[in-house]
């Protein structure tokens, strides 16, 4: 057995990893930037005298400082230029803080010390507005507007179209209810991290991201540099999550003064700034309509959305978009209606944090089919069963204009509910239920849809691969990967379609010179998307070799084979080559390509056993079952980790993660991670994983997503399990986290217990 | 202030401002970059290393403080040939990491744990310490206790998967 399970472990074990941090640059320069105290106010001035003067310090600038300091440019249609127009986003504040934490000066020193010394000595002037940190806050209060004469509402959108006013008075039941998701903190355990040498007439920009080659693209387009003057180098890099897919107003000051002194810049983001300014997740206010019949068939669903888009619209307005097409979820509604209002608001921006729009989607539609069950007297497990989008139902266009492309949505919850020992749990609730001395246990199922490899216009990657006069081989692609084994995974898969030993193959990724062009890694698309473009370009280059070996021994192609890496002649006899012997006579041997793929939607079903003390609050999940449909799976001990991790995430959402803001619309975070509760092992309830298979129809390697639906199944079937645990009637009362005193409050308010099944 | 530290067996005279960090002299003055800073407030454990053989958040830590001290970071961990640690053979058949940025700090925990109680595999509850000790985003922390499981259980001299 090799001693190492991945090859990265080999490193990554020893202390031999190398994050951005970790580069030795001689003459390096740190960053450390001056942050805004307040969310929201007019700054009059910002003095940099006296840290000019500090030892160690080789420079502090304000944004009147460096008058041609470019703005945040927009790539890749993260926004909409009429959500913009009007609303810049400085580098570095102007005139205007619109979110606590804002940069408002750089200082750079010989090392971080210095630095931090310097902004010490940095004085500014803000005069205070009043903030608005909620979509409902930002919307009731117009007289407090983030840029002046322009609405809040940045950008409107639907799917789908509006329910006749006829299905909802027809129908024999309608459930209403009203979510608030809340703001989450991608929380890598790796801050955001930029580090910038300039080198003649390039600069080389090392980061821990997702996407190289926008950030390349962005920082060229913002500095209005050639690209080819750009190189990404994206080293080892310790969690993203979504939240390092794009260039942020640090990077693009780092990059600006690298240039500007011609000197190496670095900034290395610590924890409090991460938590102040860092992109957010989620962060929504939903309300939904839900209508049925007698039976329990759906008849239509309608969901709202008032999304917090944060103080700038630049990366993530169009975000909740993903909500409202996937807010169908699994089932067959003739009718269903979302909308969307992104909203801004004096909080740091919403951006794609893992799940991006589909655990708020899933848990929309998870809550209400619960409140439905409870309202009919239906079996929430049943109630799915009769609505269930059918397996032979595929591809199965959505009324929200998806296009689901296979699917077995019972199988998924059958296994689920056979992993728990379901009628076991069943019977535990009830004996529960007429035992006043036992704590209260509730059960609760999510079924999601999950949508993989990203939207149109990011559907594709860019790679290549390289065979060698040695034999060996180099694969090249546009992905990078941030823990999810890339360099163990892609070399196997290279391998296993060549027929050569996977020692014999290695991968490049995160270097915008070694693979000019690149989408990168992000909306779990890794293996579905970069692994079935290394597929067919292995593919590409049995057919180079065997084209080859055909002109040399004078045979049609179809009569030369390939086989265990390598040309023969398919008569036999001695004409046979290996892939390096082929390389050594006839030239190197090197294909790429762009391989384009479909829209994937991996499904599942999450259930959760959980305990609640209604005296206390608390609440103790005692079982998770996670089952997911990944389609086929490359590594089973790789998807099994991120489904576990997601998972994770997923409980952090319902249970413990969330901001609180003070009176004047700061984050309460002065204790870090204590005021931010992430899950540690303490809280981690047995979880069991199982997967289905049903292949992606759209690629041959049949590969979907799996990086995501831990956290888009487990926040709505841990919520559903308290609801009914305490029999909550109106599920308004259990918003997320379900914190204790949310839950001791929901256990208090009048109409508990009522709607019991 | 000059002062001397035993570092994986080899003594360094550095001179230090008072207010520099354990973590940081590690990192940028020794070069010992295995040790990464997560939260810079003790909490997460990424910058866990062994100081007098008991396991301390280095960014809590003065270098001042370990005047004298020896300390162990995850570049010791190994045997001085390159043999890996157990607990490093654990990790990586376990799945112990992912990104690996917070593995270095679980590392040392653990190992702080294991020289300190021979007995480690026999104690559930201390285990559960160890790996509630720090913070992990990509792996779900069971990898995690496994893998410590199945050190310690090596260590006894029973190897075996863990339960």
């Amino acid at each position: 057995m090799a001693r190492w399970a991945r090859r990265e472990d080999a490193r990554l074990l020893t202390g031999k990893g190398r994050y951005v941090a970790d580069i030795d640059v001689p003459g390096c320069l740190e960053a450390a930037f001056v942050r805004s105290r307040v969310a929201h106010g007019r700054l009059r001035a910002v003095d940099c005298t006296a840290a000019r003067d500090v030892p160690g310090v080789l420079g502090a600038w304000s944004a009147t400082d460096l008058p041609d300091l470019p703005p945040v440019a927009i790539l890749d249609r993260l926004s909409k230029d009429d959500a913009v127009a009007g609303r810049e986003w400085p580098a570095l504040v102007k005139d205007r803080v619109r979110y606590p934490g804002e940069a408002l000066a750089v200082v750079v020193g010989e090392d971080r010390y210095r630095a931090e010394d310097g902004v010490a000595e940095v004085n500014a002037t803000i005069d205070p507005l009043p903030a608005v940190v909620t979509p409902s806050a930002a919307l009731r209060d117009d007289s407090v507007r983030l840029f002046d004469g322009l609405s809040n509402i940045a950008l409107r959108g639907e799917a789908g179209t509006p329910v006749d006013p006829s299905v909802w008075q027809d129908a024999a039941v309608v459930v209403e209810a009203a979510y608030r998701q809340q703001l989450l903190m991608p929380s890598p355990m790796e801050c955001r991290t930029i580090l910038a040498v300039p080198e003649g007439d390039r600069l080389t920009v090392w980061a821990g991201h997702q996407m190289p080659h926008r950030l390349a693209r962005s920082l060229a387009a913002s500095l209005r540099r050639p690209a080819d003057r750009i190189r990404v180098v994206v080293p080892d890099t310790g969690g993203a999550f979504g939240s390092k897919s794009a260039m942020f107003p640090e990077y693009l000051v780092v990059a600006y003064l690298a240039l500007r002194l011609g000197r190496p810049v670095r900034w290395i983001e610590d924890r409090l700034e991460s938590m102040l300014v860092a992109t957010r997740g989620r962060g929504q206010e939903q309300t939904v309509r839900l209508a049925a019949d007698t039976e329990g068939r759906l008849l239509a669903y309608e969901l709202t959305i008032d999304a917090d888009a944060g103080a700038y619209p630049h990366l993530g307005v169009t975000l909740p978009m993903i909500t409202a097409s996937m807010a169908t979820g699994a089932y067959t509604t003739p009718h269903v209606h979302a909308t969307v209002r992104s909203v801004l608001t004096n909080t740091m921006v919403t951006y794609p944090y893992r799940g991006a729009g589909r655990p708020e989607a899933t848990t929309a539609i998870e809550r209400t089919m619960d409140l439905l069950g409870r309202r009919l007297g239906i079996d929430p497990v049943e109630l799915r069963r009769r609505n269930f989008i059918p397996s032979d139902a595929f591809p199965y266009e959505t009324p929200t204009g998806r296009r689901y492309d296979s699917g077995n949505y019972s199988a998924a919850l059958d296994l689920a509910l056979r992993t728990l020992g379901y009628e076991k749990w069943r019977a535990e609730r009830s004996r529960r239920h007429d035992d006043p001395d036992a704590l209260p246990l509730g059960i609760g199922v999510s079924c999601y849809v999950e949508r993989s490899g990203g939207e149109a216009g990011l559907l594709h990657e860019f790679g290549s691969v390289e065979a060698h006069e040695d034999g060996t081989v180099t694969a090249r692609c546009g992905a990078a990967s941030s823990g999810q084994s890339h360099e163990t995974l892609f070399p196997a898969l290279v391998a296993e379609a060549l027929g050569v030993p996977e020692t014999h193959v290695r991968l490049i990724e995160g270097d915008t010179d070694e693979q000019p062009e690149g989408v990168g890694s992000f909306a779990s698309r890794s293996a579905q998307v970069a692994g079935a473009m290394f597929q067919h370009a292995a593919g590409l280059l049995v057919q180079e070799a065997r084209e080859r070996a055909a002109e040399s021994w004078g045979l049609p192609v179809d009569e030369v084979d390939w086989a265990d890496g390598g040309v023969h002649a398919a008569s036999g006899g001695p004409a046979a080559t290996s892939l390096g012997d082929l390389v050594k006579a006839t030239g190197p041997l090197r294909v790429e390509d762009r391989y384009e793929t479909s829209v994937a939607f991996p499904f599942g079903a999450h259930v959760a056993v959980a305990e609640v003390d209604p005296d206390l609050g608390t609440v103790n999940v005692l079982r998770l079952v996670a089952v997911e449909d990944c389609g086929v799976v490359l590594s089973p001990a790789t998807v099994h980790g991120q489904t576990l991790g997601s998972t994770v995430q997923g409980i952090g959402q319902a249970l413990y993660e969330g901001i609180t803001f003070d009176d004047v619309g700061v984050p309460c975070l002065a204790s870090g991670f204590l005021d931010y509760l992430l899950p540690t092992f303490a809280e981690i309830p047995p979880v069991d994983i199982r997967h289905t298979r049903t292949p992606n129809p759209g690629t041959p390697l049949g590969a979907k997503g799996a990086g995501e639906s831990g956290c888009i199944g487990a926040p709505a079937a841990i919520v559903n399990a308290v609801a009914d645990a305490l029999r909550i009637a109106d599920p308004g009362l259990l918003q997320t986290p379900l914190t204790p005193d949310i839950v001791w409050r929901a256990a208090r308010a009048p109409g508990h217990g009522e709607g019991v099944r | 202030m000059k002062i001397t530290l035993n570092v994986n067996g080899a003594g360094h005279f550095v001179d230090v401002e008072p207010r520099r960090l354990l973590a940081d002299v590690l990192r940028d003055d020794l070069g010992l970059t295995g040790t990464h800073l997560g939260c810079e407030h003790g909490v997460c454990g990424a910058c866990t290393v062994l100081m007098g053989g008991r396991p301390v958040r280095s960014c809590l830590v003065l270098a001042v403080q370990c005047d004298g001290s020896s300390v162990r970071t995850v570049e010791g961990l190994a045997e001085p040939d390159g043999e890996p640690h157990p607990l490093q053979r654990a990790f990586s058949a376990e799945h112990a990491l992912q990104c690996g940025f917070c593995t270095p700090g679980f590392l040392m925990a653990a190992a702080g744990a294991l020289e300190a109680d021979p007995g480690l595999a026999d104690d559930p509850e201390a285990i559960a310490g160890v790996v509630g000790s720090g913070i992990c985003r990509c792996t779900g922390y069971e990898p995690i206790r496994r893998a410590v499981v199945r050190a310690a259980r090596e260590q006894r001299g029973t190897a075996g998967r863990a339960p």
